[in-house]
């Protein structure tokens, strides 16, 4: 039974970083001061046009639809975690939801700016929505994404609402207006058996609903691509290829995530090493489910050695990305796979570095998958100048493609500044449903 | 040896860079046409709309004339049309180099109307400032009097050609003048066998092919072109029902992927369905949310 010292414990821990400090003034300064700068290297771009960026006629897409796809692809892990453990009954999971779920709807949100950043003309953007083709993959990724967005802002917002209300109630030392707006946010929560029934109802809706949305986000991103006939992109496994590589990528994101939550906010108590071991242990999983796609998506034409396909495959495995897709495969997928089967290696500290290489490796595929295919064109490039036919990102368009990144901190910072990012009401509950200490060691 | 067999491979080398760039200037161009001028007046306005010609057909081999960027991958490179070299020649010779084309370069004969190649010209002189022009003395609206007659005739499958001219003192047949006869296609005109002169009468008789198809009812429009030294160019259009009737939909008639008006109903159901789907899920959400706060009221 959970008892009230304990009770005040969890809810006081969870509540600690509710706060303005120094480190969170000196960190959004930070974050602050190089968003602007890369917001300065926007401005270039939108004065004089797309020339400041390495993109041309051959290879229209480069960073910035790369770091789309890497966006879209992380923010799927809201639905990984909070989603698909949390109805197949993996409690261990549950305390991790929320950070999920705030790394999803960044992720989620920024993306569509991702891509207003590969436009030469912002300004145009309603255009397609106005002369949107239904038929256009484009307009279909405008509106999954849109809706996912939304749908992750509900997930993050409805089984939020108790700890909203404890927010309003314990957190005295807020200026009134803050606490007011907790209020109106917990909307008249009073912890009954009805609203206790229906918000299980909808997060459980939401829990089912949300699988087919983000399957649906990035199997129509991967259709970007794969709808064309394009050498390396002309392929039916895209869509799942895709999605699994975007489990690798989020449940890194989420890795990093944990590793400075529990540090800075002092949550060794409800992250516990436990928790890293039991997400080291998805993460293999996930890896190994991506490790089969990749082996699929390269092996199969390899053998086949297709005229269009073998120039990509050559280039890809021993000539000009040959360095760049051999450290992917290998510091960014193979390696993290072999370390993470030793317990040792499952520690908070081991994780975040591994967690670094993942992601970093999982950005790096996406600028593997995306731009030598457009090297590569059926009709040859002929009569061009060098630097047509070889994509080579420019400072601007590396500040610019930072940019997002930025944004994606801020967001997460700020949320959890504003909400407990492990679910307060949840952990009392639980611990009123089974006698487990607030350390979460699962027996 | 070694020195002699160098000396013959050098001169083998010169030579044929002699050859090849003689070959590059030698245009060959007869001296009545040398001597021809433009019937129109090269002013600013003609230079502008010679430069839109310009840019649509000719800069991208040539460049931008003065910038020096033409493509220099192709043999012969095409030369800057400001250089010197070019600027040498005469009115009438870069209007035959226009129309006849060689080795690489396409004749614009066909392509490009009278007007339109005389004002690439003028654009090309624009970059001359010692260029004086001299106008042609022919009187341009002689060709008016031109009366061009198109006859076919089925059972021959042949199209005669009737020239004549409406003088004051008569009627004159335009004898020995190239006559070429043309069919409108989607894109350009397709040349309907080959040149004629025609005769003493004016009259020139072209083999029309049986297979030639025309819009739904078989129509064909056809066009004539006339070379006459005296009355200038002169082209006359005819629509003849004697094509075989071909009723092609368009290509925005059916429901297709690529198709921007109709939508194919399949993508429209399931696009439909997945965002009335989503609206559905979000009502009742929107709802539950508001049950939600009613039922905090204790």
């Amino acid at each position: 039974m959970a008892t009230k010292s304990n009770t005040d414990k969890i809810t006081s821990d969870l509540l600690r970083p509710i706060r303005l400090n120094k480190s969170f003034v000196i960190w959004m300064g930070f974050l602050g001061v190089s968003l602007v700068i890369c917001l300065g290297a926007y401005g270039l771009q939108l004065k004089n046009g797309m020339v400041v960026t390495g993109l041309g006629d051959y290879v229209s897409w480069g960073m910035y639809i790369s770091s789309f796809v890497f966006f879209v692809a992380t923010s799927l892990i809201g639905m990984l975690i909070s989603a698909v453990l949390g109805l197949s009954g993996q409690k261990w999971a549950s305390p991790l939801a929320r950070i999920a779920e705030i790394i999803a709807l960044a992720f989620a949100s920024v993306a569509g700016i991702v891509i207003i950043l590969d436009m030469g003309r912002p300004e145009r953007l309603l255009n397609v929505i106005i002369h949107g083709q239904i038929q256009s993959p484009i307009l279909w990724d405008v509106t999954v994404v849109t809706v996912y967005m939304i749908i992750s802002a509900l997930f993050l917002y409805i089984p939020l609402i108790p700890d909203l209300k404890i927010c309003s109630e314990k957190l005295k030392n807020l200026p009134p207006f803050a606490r007011n707006i907790y209020k109106v946010l917990s909307l008249n929560w009073n912890n009954t058996p009805e609203q206790n029934k229906i918000i299980k109802q909808t997060t459980r809706t939401i829990a089912i609903f949300i699988i087919p949305v983000a399957l649906a986000i990035h199997t129509v991103t991967s259709w970007l691509f794969a709808n064309t006939s394009r050498a390396g992109w002309d392929s039916t496994i895209f869509g799942p290829y895709f999605v699994t590589g975007a489990f690798v990528a989020g449940t890194a994101a989420v890795i990093i995530a944990m590793y400075f939550f529990r540090k800075n906010y002092k949550l060794q108590d409800y992250i516990t090493d436990n928790h890293f071991d039991m997400i080291g242990k998805l993460l293999v999983l996930v890896s190994l489910v991506y490790l089969y796609f990749n082996l699929n998506e390269y092996m199969v034409p390899f053998y086949k050695m297709k005229e269009s396909e073998a120039i990509l495959i050559r280039d890809l495995f021993a000539v000009n990305h040959a360095v760049l897709f051999w450290s992917v495969q290998i510091l960014g997928l193979v390696l993290p796979i072999i370390l993470l089967l030793f317990k040792k290696m499952r520690k908070p500290l081991p994780m975040l570095v591994i967690g670094i290489m993942v992601l970093l490796g999982a950005w790096f595929k996406r600028m593997i998958i995306v731009v030598p295919t457009q090297e590569h064109p059926y009709l040859p490039i002929q009569n061009v100048p060098l630097n047509f036919k070889i994509y080579t990102p420019t400072l601007v368009e590396t500040l610019i493609t930072i940019a997002p990144f930025i944004l994606v901190l801020i967001i997460i910072t700020l949320l959890a500044k504003v909400i407990p990012i492990i679910p307060v009401h949840e952990t009392i509950e639980q611990l009123e449903d089974a006698p487990i200490s607030p350390k979460g060691d699962l027996k | 040896m070694y020195t002699r067999n160098l000396r013959i491979v050098t001169f083998a080398i010169v030579s044929m860079f002699f050859l090849h760039s003689f070959a590059e200037n030698n245009w060959n161009v007869p001296a009545d046409k040398k001597a021809r001028n433009s019937t129109i007046k090269f002013d600013a306005t003609t230079s502008k709309v010679g430069e839109s010609v310009y840019t649509k057909n000719c800069v991208s081999c040539h460049g931008d004339p003065t910038k020096g960027n033409s493509l220099k991958s192709l043999s012969p490179v095409p030369p800057d049309l400001a250089s010197a070299k070019t600027q040498e020649l005469t009115d009438g010779e870069l209007f035959y180099i226009l129309n006849t084309g060689r080795v690489i370069m396409p004749s614009f004969n066909n392509v490009l109307s009278e007007e339109d190649r005389w004002k690439i010209i003028s654009y090309i002189r624009s970059f001359n400032k010692d260029y004086v022009q001299q106008l042609s003395i022919s009187d341009t609206n002689k060709s008016q009097l031109v009366k061009v007659d198109m006859a076919f005739d089925k059972k021959s499958n042949q199209i005669t050609v009737t020239v004549k001219a409406n003088e004051k003192t008569g009627v004159v047949s335009l004898k020995d003048d190239e006559i070429v006869l043309f069919a409108n296609r989607y894109f350009g005109r397709l040349q309907i066998g080959e040149s004629q002169r025609t005769t003493a009468d004016g009259v020139a008789v072209f083999d029309f092919p049986k297979d030639l198809p025309g819009d739904k009812d078989g129509n064909v429009k056809l066009v004539v072109k006339v070379n006459d030294d005296t009355y200038g160019e002169i082209s006359r259009l005819k629509t003849m029902k004697i094509g075989v009737p071909t009723d092609i939909p368009s290509m925005t008639a059916d429901r297709t992927i690529w198709n921007v008006l109709f939508k194919p109903i399949w993508i429209i159901v399931l696009y439909t369905f997945g965002v009335m789907v989503f609206g559905c899920v979000l009502l009742y959400l929107l709802y539950s949310l508001n049950r939600l706060r009613k039922a905090g009221n204790i």
